[in-house]
C-alpha cells in the first residue's frame, strides 16, 4: 500500500467504522430478536451530537478527548501505511494514553476508575499483540505490514492457536462483553467517556469506530497475501465477537487479566514454539 | 593518553578533597564553583579519551599492585569493624569470609604481564555517562544540601565526587582482583551514603546494603578463584579469549554474572536499593541512575561475548526478564514516589541485563541504548523527586495530587521522564523494540520466547504504573486560565534541563545517535557493529524501519500537545462540575494501590530465589 492509499483509507476509515458500528448494532439486535436501529444510526447520532451545546469540565479534559481521536487516527495510519507492525501496536498504546490521561484529569470517580481499567485492558491484551507480531514475523519473515500483506504464506495455517487467542481477546481491545470492564455501562457508566458531552463526546465516540478498523485490520493480517481469506476472517470474527458480546456476562478485571495471561498467552506461546521448533 | 585516563580518576578525587577541605556555611559558593567545574573538566577529558585510539592498555607499576592489596585488606577490615560495631552478624561474617577468600586468591594468583588497565570504547561510554549525568547530580546535590544542612554539605558532595572517580576507575580496570576492590569500594560508597542521615532507619538500610553487596564481592572472589584454578586467568581480557570456544568451564563466569545480579539489585537482592531511598535524594539519583548499579550491566556486557548462547546466558535472560516483570508489578503497590522509581530501576536493570546477555550485536545495541537513556531519565526523575520533596513537600503519591496546578514545569518534566521510559518514540522504547525484534529471530529457544513475553508484559506494566502517576499529577479541579510557572532555583534548572533536552533531542535523532555514538561501542563489545543505518531521522534495522515521520508524529502528539493543552481554552462552551451520573459523591479521589498484588509477593520472591540459584548452579555449571 502506498502512502497515498493509506492516507485515503485512513481518512475514510471514519465512514467505514461508522458503517461497521451501525451494522454491529443491527446484527446484535437481530441476535436478540429485535429489529434494531437503521444502518445509518451512528451517523445520525454523530450529527445530533455535533449540534449539542458544548458542556465541559475543563479544557484540558475536553482537549484530551479530541487528542484521543487524532491519536487513534494517527495510529491507524501508522498501521495502514505498511510500516513496522510492532511500532503500530505501540502507537496504539500512545493513543490510549490520551484517553487515560483525560479520564484521570477530572475528579469524577467513574472516569478515574474507567481510566485505570483502560490501562488494565492494555496490560491484558498488549503482550498478546506483541507475540502476534513476533509470530507473524516468524511465518512471513518480515515485520513490515506491507510485507505481510504480500507474503506467500498464510499465517493462519501456521498460527491457528494464536489466531484463536487474538480472536478471543478482540472483545478486550474493542471493550465488548465479556471484557468491557473499562466501559461497563451498568457499573461505571462508560468509564472515561462519562464526563464528555456534545462535540467532545463525539470525538471519543468516533475514535472507537477507528479502533474497529484497527482491530479488524489486525485480523486481516492473519491471512497474509490471501486477501479473500482475510476478508472472510474479518467477517467471521465480526459475527463471532458480536455473538460473544451477546451471550456473555462481564467479568471483573482480575478475571480478564488472568484469562489473557494464563490462557491466551500460553496458547500463543505453545503455537509459537511448536512452529519455531518445527522450522529450526 | 594514559595521563588523561589517570586524570579521569584523579580529578574527581582532587575536587572531592578540595570540597571536603572547605567546610562551613560561608564557603558554600566556593564549593559550588568547584563542583560546577567538575562537569566541563570531566566532559573534556572524556572527549579526549573517546576520540583517542581505543582500546588503551596500560601497565601499572608494582607499587600500585601492592597498594591495591593493602587497600583491599583495609577495606574488608573496615567492613568487619562496622559489622562488629553495629553488632551485625551478616556483615561481619561476610567480611571475614571475604578476607579468607582474598588471602587465598592472593596466595595462588599467578604473576601475569597482562596490562591492568584496559580502556576500550565500552569504558569510554561509561566515562561519558559518569562525567555528564554523575556531575550534574553532584551539582544538584550542592543546592539540595543547602536546603537540608549546610554544615554537612561539604562531606556529602565530597563523597559524591569521590565516588565518580571510583566509578571511572572501576570500569577501566582489567585485573579482576582490582575490580573486586573497586566493586567493594562502591559498596562502601553506598554504605556511607545511605547512612548519611545517621538515624535508625538509615543505619539499618545501610547495613543491609553492606551485607547484600558483600555477597556480590564473594561471588567475584569465587569467580576469580575458579578462573585461576581452571585457566590461570586473572584479567577480563583473558576471559574474553574464551569467546566461541566449545566446552568451556562456566564456573568463573557464573559467579561473575551472579555478582552482577547482586549489584544490579535483581531479586532477591533488591532490598538494598529500595533502602537507599532513606538517604538524601541525590544519593538515590547517583546510586540508581548514572553510576553504581550500572556496574551490573557493564559487567554482563564485558562478559557477553563469552557467555553468549550458553545456558548461563539463557538462564540470565529468564532471571532478569522475570525481575523486569515482577519488579514492575511490585512497583504498582507502592505509594512512595521514590520507591516507585526504585522499583522501576530494578525492573529496567533487568531489561538491560537481559539484552546484554543475548549478546548479539543488535541486543547489545539495545542494552547500551537502555543504559544511556535510563541513566539520563532516572537521574532526571530522582532530581525531580527531590525538588518535589523540598519545594512542594510531596513525598507520597497522595501528596502529588493536582500538582499540575502548582508546579507545571516539574509536572511536565516528570511526565516526559515517565513517558520516555515506555512510550514510542523515546530512546528506551526504541531499545525495547530492537530487542523484541532481535529475540524474534530465536523463537525456537524457550528463553527467547520468554524474553519477548517478559519484555511485552513488563513494558505494559510499567506503562500502567507511569500513567497512574501521571494521571494523579494532572488531575485538576477545573479550568485555569492563568497559570504561574513555579520558581525553581537556578541550580535545579541547570541540572535538570540538560537531561530533558537530551532525552528529547536524543530521541528525535535516535538514528544518528545510535549510528554515530553507540554503534562503535557495540563494535568494541561484540566485535562487529550492529547492522543498522540512519537515513535522515529514519532508523533502519535489519528487519524493519522506524520512520522519521513516525518519530516526529509521536513527538508532536506526545510532547507539544500536552504542553499546548495548557493554552487551549475552548470558548463558547459551558463549564460544569463533574456529572458522575448525577450521584452525589465526594469528589475526592484516592489512588489505586493494587493490594491484590501483594498477595503474590511471596511467590515472586520464591521464584526469584529459585531462578537465582538455577542461574548459579546450572548456568555456572556447578552440576
Amino acid at each position: 500500500m502506498s502512502y497515498w492509499e493509506a492516507f485515503i483509507l485512513t481518512l475514510i476509515s471514519l465512514v467505514i467504522g461508522g458503517f461497521i458500528y451501525g451494522l454491529e448494532r443491527i446484527v446484535r439486535a437481530r441476535m436478540q430478536g429485535r429489529v434494531g436501529p437503521p444502518l445509518l444510526q451512528p451517523f445520525y447520532d454523530f450529527f445530533k451530537l455535533m449540534d449539542k451545546r458544548s458542556i465541559i469540565i475543563h479544557s484540558f479534559h475536553a482537549f484530551m478527548g479530541v487528542m484521543y481521536l487524532i491519536g487513534t487516527w494517527f495510529a491507524l495510519f501508522v498501521l495502514l501505511s505498511g510500516g513496522d507492525l510492532l511500532i503500530a501496536i505501540f502507537f496504539h498504546v500512545l493513543s490510549l494514553a490520551f484517553l487515560v490521561v483525560g479520564g484521570f484529569s477530572v475528579r469524577s470517580p467513574y472516569s478515574v476508575i474507567g481510566a485505570m481499567r483502560e490501562l488494565l485492558h492494555m496490560v491484558a491484551y498488549e503482550p498478546l499483540y506483541v507475540l502476534s507480531a513476533a509470530a507473524l514475523y516468524l511465518v512471513t519473515g518480515t515485520f513490515q505490514v506491507s510485507g505481510i500483506l504480500h507474503s506467500n504464506h498464510t499465517p493462519l495455517f501456521y498460527l491457528p492457536l494464536l489466531f484463536v487467542a487474538v480472536l478471543l481477546s478482540l472483545p478486550a481491545i474493542l471493550k465488548k462483553s465479556p471484557f468491557d470492564t473499562a466501559e461497563a455501562h451498568q457499573e461505571i457508566i462508560g468509564g472515561p467517556e462519562i464526563e464528555y458531552s456534545g462535540k467532545f463526546y463525539e470525538a471519543v465516540y468516533t475514535a472507537k469506530w477507528i479502533e474497529y478498523i484497527y482491530a479488524f485490520f489486525f485480523i486481516f493480517l492473519f491471512a497474509g497475501g490471501n486477501h479473500i481469506l482475510g476478508a472472510l476472517l474479518v467477517i467471521f470474527s465480526f459475527f463471532f465477537f458480536n455473538l460473544l458480546d451477546n451471550v456473555t456476562a462481564r467479568v471483573n478485571f482480575r478475571q480478564m487479566v488472568a484469562f489473557h495471561w494464563y490462557i491466551l498467552i500460553p496458547l500463543a506461546v505453545i503455537n509459537l514454539m511448536l512452529i519455531a521448533l518445527w522450522r529450526s | 593518553m594514559e595521563k588523561v585516563v589517570y586524570a579521569l580518576f584523579l580529578v574527581p578525587w582532587i575536587l572531592a578533597a578540595a570540597v571536603f577541605a572547605l567546610p562551613g556555611a560561608s564557603l558554600h559558593r566556593l564549593r559550588q564553583v568547584l563542583t560546577f567545574a567538575s562537569l566541563p573538566v570531566l566532559v573534556w577529558l572524556t572527549y579526549l579519551v573517546w576520540n583517542s585510539h581505543l582500546p588503551i592498555t596500560m601497565n601499572s607499576p608494582h607499587w600500585l599492585k601492592v597498594l591495591f592489596v593493602v587497600y583491599d585488606y583495609l577495606l574488608l577490615l573496615y567492613f568487619l569493624y562496622q559489622g562488629v560495631k553495629f553488632k551485625n552478624f551478616l556483615v561481619s561474617v561476610l567480611a571475614l569470609f571475604q578476607l579468607f577468600l582474598l588471602t587465598w586468591v592472593l596466595l595462588i594468583m599467578p604473576e601475569s604481564s597482562v596490562p591492568d588497565f584496559y580502556v576500550d570504547r565500552l569504558t569510554a561510554f561509561m566515562f561519558l555517562i559518569v562525567s555528564t549525568v554523575g556531575t550534574l547530580i553532584c551539582i544538584y546535590a550542592t543546592k539540595y544540601m543547602e536546603q537540608e544542612s549546610l554544615e554537612r554539605e561539604n562531606r556529602f558532595v565530597a563523597i559524591l565526587l569521590w565516588f565518580l572517580g571510583v566509578m571511572n576507575l572501576a570500569v577501566s580496570v582489567n585485573n579482576v582482583e582490582w575490580f573486586f576492590a573497586l566493586f567493594e569500594t562502591t559498596t562502601l560508597a553506598s554504605y556511607v551514603l545511605i547512612r548519611f542521615r545517621w538515624d535508625e532507619v538509615s543505619l539499618k538500610n545501610a547495613l543491609r546494603a553492606l551485607w547484600m553487596n558483600q555477597v556480590g564481592g564473594i561471588a567475584i572472589l569465587l569467580g576469580l578463584l575458579f578462573g585461576i584454578k581452571y585457566y590461570g586467568f586473572t584479567h577480563f581480557t583473558q576471559f574474553l579469549t574464551l569467546a566461541g570456544k566449545p566446552g568451556i568451564v562456566m564456573i568463573p563466569l557464573g559467579f561473575l554474572a551472579v555478582s552482577a545480579l547482586v549489584k544490579g539489585a535483581q531479586m532477591p537482592f533488591h532490598r538494598w536499593l529500595l533502602g537507599a531511598m532513606v538517604a538524601p535524594t541525590p544519593v538515590s539519583a547517583i546510586l540508581h541512575s548514572a553510576t553504581m548499579v550500572k556496574i551490573a550491566p557493564y559487567l554482563i556486557l564485558r562478559l557477553s561475548p563469552v557467555i553468549k548462547g550458553t545456558l548461563l546466558a539463557k538462564l540470565l535472560i529468564v532471571t532478569t526478564g522475570f525481575v523486569f516483570v515482577s519488579a514492575g508489578l511490585l512497583a504498582l503497590t507502592q505509594d512512595n514516589f521514590k520507591k516507585i522509581l526504585a522499583y522501576s530501576t530494578i525492573s529496567l536493570l533487568g531489561l538491560m541485563m537481559l539484552t546484554a546477555s543475548m549478546g548479539s550485536s543488535m541486543a547489545v545495541l539495545a542494552s547500551l541504548t537502555l543504559i544511556l537513556f535510563h541513566a539520563v531519565v532516572k537521574a532526571l526523575l530522582f532530581m525531580e523527586a527531590g525538588i518535589m520533596e523540598k519545594l512542594f513537600k510531596a513525598k507520597y503519591i497522595e501528596d502529588i495530587r493536582r500538582l499540575i496546578e502548582r508546579a507545571p514545569i516539574t509536572v511536565t518534566f516528570v511526565s516526559i521522564g515517565f513517558m520516555s521510559m515506555t512510550i514510542v518514540p523515546y530512546g528506551i522504547f526504541v531499545a525495547k523494540w530492537m530487542a523484541i525484534e532481535e529475540a524474534s529471530n530465536f523463537l525456537s529457544h524457550g528463553a527467547y520466547v520468554g524474553s519477548i513475553i517478559f519484555m511485552a508484559t513488563g513494558g505494559v506494566i510499567l506503562a500502567l504504573l507511569y500513567f497512574k502517576v501521571i494521571g494523579i499529577m494532572t488531575r485538576k479541579r477545573g479550568e485555569f486560565y492563568r497559570f504561574n510557572l513555579e520558581k525553581l532555583p537556578f541550580v535545579y534548572l541547570v541540572s535538570t534541563v540538560p537531561l530533558v533536552v537530551f532525552v528529547i533531542v536524543g530521541s528525535i535523532f535516535i538514528a544518528a545517535l545510535l549510528q554515530a555514538s553507540v554503534n562503535p561501542v557495540v563494535a568494541a563489545v561484540v566485535g562487529s557493529p550492529a547492522p543498522i543505518s540512519a537515513k535522515g531521522l529514519t532508523l533502519v534495522t535489519p528487519v524493519s524501519e522506524l520512520y522519521g515521520w513516525q518519530i516526529i508524529g509521536a513527538f508532536v502528539l506526545l510532547l507539544i500537545v500536552p504542553i499546548l493543552a495548557y493554552f487551549v481554552h475552548f470558548t463558547g462552551t459551558d463549564r460544569v462540575y463533574e456529572y458522575t451520573c448525577g450521584e452525589n459523591v465526594k469528589l475526592n479521589i484516592g489512588t489505586y494501590d493494587f493490594f491484590c498484588i501483594q498477595s503474590v509477593e511471596p511467590f515472586v520472591e520464591t521464584t526469584a530465589v529459585a531462578l537465582f540459584i538455577l542461574t548459579l548452579i546450572l548456568g555456572g555449571g556447578l552440576v
